[in-house]
């Protein structure tokens, strides 16, 4: 009896040993990110959207986009432990006119806390300069210059009064020198980390200001096209990129 | 017995023919001399290979490329003329438009780290971005040109076999080129033969050589002749086309244009960025008493406050006849080039 009973004890003893395992297992179990770029208009955030007038706050002139969009690159996620887990290949192009496009799915994120996002606006010097790319950075996709090499990494267009021709068209990129556009940036989510665990939602909310772009720039009465690397380029990328801001995580 | 036979003479068969395809691979390839330095492009992801090498050239010489399907990137650039376009100072796109800048030749381009003759293109996979979607070239919109190629079932097919089960995209358009662009090598003409102790040069060659190294050779640099520098020779400004200084606006950089290379420098007149000078006589004449002062012109240029570099009518003709021994023939109609 005593020997059935260690037999019983050793086959219980391995039966949870497997069961606990698998158990493990399933809390490993990877899961996507996403990061959301939700687009507001001016200090009050009012609604941005396409094909729709909008008064700008700082430059009193009315104005209608046609298009906005823009390179979200190189994502990075900092766990809790300070160790990060990095996208491979994490290219995006946030374009209003595309739904679903300000939605970055960072996939395959091995489960566990994270407690800050790190990323690029604008596309790394690297591949604006290693020849014929793929996915977002598809010179197909009308944001690589085809005279003077690079990524418009920032691209605002439509129409205005005010300016000159009734329109605006700016072009913002630059990977090299003093003028060089693109800029990573860090975001810490507060005292609530991101939790991937397998299909549990984990988001990232992020507010982008496209009025930001004027924020230091003239009138589009005086300056309404600019499309190429230089520094006004430098300066209204970067009033915009300054002002994204992290809002909220869902978990 | 019989049966071991043919299966040995069978497998003998396909051993060989496996052998045979090796060979093939292994003989094709980017060759050149060994006082040519290592290429700039590596090719990286971009395999060479013979199919894509054939591919990129039929894509060369097709319009389909273009708007209209009537320019094609041989338009502009014609082997008979070391792939410059056909003495023409500007070149006609789509609709007879003209563009501004005189058709460079195409040669060596492995070794060419930068493009176009302001140096605004930074890598060889990019370069015909610019051509096809030139309004006034070939005028067509990159997503058109690959909805094309998608539709016309031989480049489907054949882009398939070079690239794998995936419709075509632009960086197969842009590899392809790539890989016909880079096997574009110039290096027999009577100068490398020279080079490899093949042949001797005439008492004049000799004697254009020497004055071309003591003369020209700091931006013309042996063996590639350019040493790809951006700089100012002193032309008169007749447009406001400002070269490199529209590429980094940096107002030293106004009006300086890419060195381009001497190889082959008989066969692709009109020279200049923009075709001004129609012979060799009116280039050397410039660099002699034809310098206009600029700001930015090149300190090579100027040696003891005066302008120019100093050459006589017997080292001009001396000169010439080097320059005329860097013309490679063999290059121009080498088949494996050709539609």
């Amino acid at each position: 009896m005593k020997f059935l009973n260690s037999i019983l004890i050793v086959f219980t003893l391995i039966f949870l040993t497997f069961t606990s395992c698998k158990k493990d297992e399933e809390q490993a179990k990877p899961g996507n990110v996403t990061i959301e770029f939700d687009h507001v208009w001016g200090s009050t955030e009012g609604e941005f959207s396409l094909n729709s007038e909008l008064t700008h706050p700082m430059l009193g002139e009315k104005m209608t986009f046609t298009t906005f969009k823009y390179y979200v690159s190189n994502v990075r996620l900092k766990a809790k432990d300070g160790s990060y887990y990095t996208m491979p290949e994490s290219y995006f192009i946030v374009d209003a006119d595309v739904s679903g496009s300000n939605k970055a799915v960072i996939p395959n994120v091995p489960a566990g806390e994270y407690t800050d996002v790190e990323l690029m606006f604008g596309v790394d010097s690297t591949r604006c300069s290693s020849g014929a790319q793929t996915g977002a950075l598809d010179p197909a996709k009308g944001l690589f210059w085809s005279w003077n090499s690079g990524y418009i990494m920032v691209k605002a267009e439509g129409k205005a009064p005010t300016a000159a021709d009734g329109s605006f068209a700016f072009h913002l990129g630059g990977f090299k020198g003093v003028n060089k556009v693109q800029t990573t940036k860090s975001y810490n989510f507060g005292s609530t980390a991101l939790v991937v665990d397998g299909d549990r939602e984990a988001e990232i909310h992020m507010v982008a200001n496209p009025a930001r772009l004027w924020h230091g720039a003239e009138k589009l009465a005086v300056k309404s096209v600019n499309t190429m690397p230089n520094a006004l380029a430098k300066s209204m990328s970067t009033n915009f990129y300054d002002a994204v801001r992290f809002d909220h995580i869902h978990n | 017995m019989m049966k071991r036979i043919i299966f040995l003479l069978f497998f003998t068969m396909i051993w060989s023919y496996s052998c045979q395809n090796d060979q093939d691979e292994l003989d094709f390839g980017l060759t050149y001399p060994d006082y040519f330095p290592a290429p700039h492009y590596q090719f990286g992801k971009n395999t060479l290979t013979k199919e894509g090498f054939e591919l990129g050239r039929s894509l060369f010489f097709d319009p389909i490329l273009s708007l209209d399907s009537t320019i094609s990137c041989a338009s502009c650039h014609a082997q008979g003329h070391a792939f410059a376009d056909h003495n023409v100072a500007l070149s006609k796109g789509i609709y007879d438009l003209a563009g501004t800048r005189n058709s460079p030749s195409m040669f060596n381009l492995a070794w060419q780290p930068i493009f176009m003759w302001d140096g605004g293109i930074n890598h060889i996979e990019v370069m015909p971005l610019a051509p096809i979607t030139n309004p006034v070239e070939m005028g067509q919109d990159m997503n058109t040109a690959i909805q094309k190629l998608n539709n016309n079932p031989s480049y489907s097919n054949r882009f398939r076999k070079v690239f794998g089960e995936k419709p075509i995209e632009s960086q197969q358009l842009f590899y392809a080129l790539a890989q016909y662009m880079s096997m574009l090598v110039s290096a027999d003409s009577k100068y490398d033969k020279y080079r490899q102790g093949k042949v001797e040069l005439t008492l004049d060659e000799g004697d254009g050589l020497q004055i071309f190294r003591a003369k020209c050779a700091s931006c013309h640099k042996e063996p590639l002749f350019t040493d790809y520098s951006l700089r100012n020779n002193g032309l008169e400004i007749l447009n406001d086309d400002l070269g490199y200084g529209r590429i980094t606006l940096d107002t030293t950089d106004n009006h300086k244009f890419k060195v381009p290379s001497l190889r082959n420098v008989a066969l692709t007149y009109p020279y200049m960025h923009d075709g001004r000078f129609r012979t060799l006589d009116q280039v050397l004449d410039h660099y002699s008493n034809g310098l206009v002062y600029h700001t930015n012109i090149d300190p090579l240029l100027v040696q003891n406050n005066i302008i120019g570099i100093p050459l006589n009518n017997d080292e001009k003709q001396k000169l010439k006849a080097f320059l005329n021994t860097l013309s490679d023939y063999t290059f121009i109609s080498n088949p494996l080039y050709s539609e």
